[in-house]
């Protein structure tokens, strides 16, 4: 087990990558306190899908977006569990649409849950994994920061910017010994990209050299690792694991 | 009212734990950064502490002021510190011990002057000015 009694903090746990990134840590044996906004029934099923697996989760109702609410989270988790060492950003939402249509809180909505809400649970944590000279922090960038579609301004903007993130707080983090890292994700078979998936399903997997979408625990699997000891010399970095859809093969 | 003794201790055991280091390396003329390889979250970090052990506020850039000259050229000429700079020192960091800073006043040397005798001093002062 790579994460033996650790205790991990994962945003957007209940459903999609976060979730599998909940299961993966604690199949890995690390006690995972997952984050939902509003899927409680999903919250109820992982906890009781992961209890049942032999691992321990526990769900936290909370807006990400709201810095207090974060706060209020890593303290309770702290009063439970003792002191966190790893932190998946992995919440975000998508409000896509042209931009000259684009309305304000659809702006808003997506900067405040995936940067805001990196921000927040960042901000919460840093300094105590600073003194504790050990953690991890891995956000959940996507391949849309950098190959992005139209309709996407405020989504490749926030993912984007948590890139940059990530590298600028890599730097003030790793002399406490704290790495930063991100995971870009290609297209992964989520609720979230349901929509997409429906209109370009096919077309998307002839793009993949692949020849196929993500699974959520191709993911969970890269976040273990850069949660994992066998990471412990990486930092700043953006891991894309997508299949090779974004090394632009014209024909594959 | 706590000694200079007893504030100098607490100091010492809170840098021990701010930046990890041995006992044995602290002494009051060992400098944060040199000595005792501060980093810049670590200044944070030990205002932090130094808060919270003292039970006192200290307002940001009092204690640690940060670009303290901002590249002023009044302040600094051909990377020395200025007399009218050294004044300025004189007046933001009333607790820095400046002798020998003013014998070479060379920029670079600067974070020579945060000393766990400069942190003692300013304890010193904030508790002597406390309400």
């Amino acid at each position: 087990m790579r994460l033996k009694d650790q205790v991990a903090i994962v945003t957007g746990g209940s459903r999609g990558i976060g979730r599998g990134i909940v299961k993966a840590f604690a199949a890995e044996g690390a006690k995972v306190a997952f984050i939902y906004k509003g899927s409680q029934a999903a919250a109820d099923s992982l906890v009781a899908e992961v209890a049942q697996a032999g691992g321990i989760a526990k769900a936290h109702q909370c807006d990400v977006a709201k810095h207090d609410d974060a706060l209020k989270v890593v303290e309770a988790v702290e009063a439970e569990w003792g002191s966190v060492q790893i932190l998946v950003n992995n919440a975000g939402v998508i409000r896509d649409g042209l931009f000259v249509a684009m309305k304000e809180d659809e702006w808003n909505v997506v900067i405040q849950t995936n940067l805001g809400g990196t921000f927040n649970f960042c901000h919460a944590l840093a300094m105590k994994l600073a003194r504790q000279r050990k953690g991890r922090i891995i956000n959940i960038s996507s391949v849309a920061a950098t190959h992005t579609n139209p309709g996407q301004t405020n989504y490749a903007s926030s993912k984007g910017a948590i890139n940059s993130f990530t590298r600028a707080l890599a730097v003030e983090l790793a002399g406490r010994g704290v790495t930063v890292n991100a995971i870009a994700p290609g297209f992964i078979e989520t609720d979230m990209s349901e929509n997409v998936r429906n209109k370009a399903g096919d077309l998307i997997k002839k793009m993949i050299p692949l020849k196929r979408l993500g699974q959520p625990d191709d993911i969970a699997r890269a976040a273990v690792f850069l949660a994992s000891a066998d990471a412990a010399y990486i930092t700043g970095q953006v891991l894309t694991v997508d299949g090779g859809l974004s090394l632009g093969a014209v024909a594959v | 009212m706590q000694s200079q003794e007893e504030i100098y201790q607490k100091v010492s055991a809170t840098l021990v734990e701010a930046l990890n280091v041995e006992e044995e390396e602290i002494k009051p003329t060992a400098t944060l950064q040199g000595d005792l390889g501060a980093e810049s979250i670590d200044f944070l970090d030990i205002v932090f502490r130094l808060e919270r052990e003292f039970g006192i506020k200290i307002p940001r850039n009092e204690l640690f002021p940060e670009s303290i000259f901002q590249g002023d050229p009044e302040f600094v000429l051909n990377g020395k510190v200025t007399q009218k700079g050294l004044d300025e020192l004189r007046q933001k960091m009333p607790f820095a011990d400046l002798a020998k800073f003013e014998q070479n006043p060379d920029l670079t040397a600067i974070s020579d002057l945060f000393t766990v005798d400069m942190i003692t001093k300013y304890i010193e002062t904030k508790l002597a000015t406390k309400v």
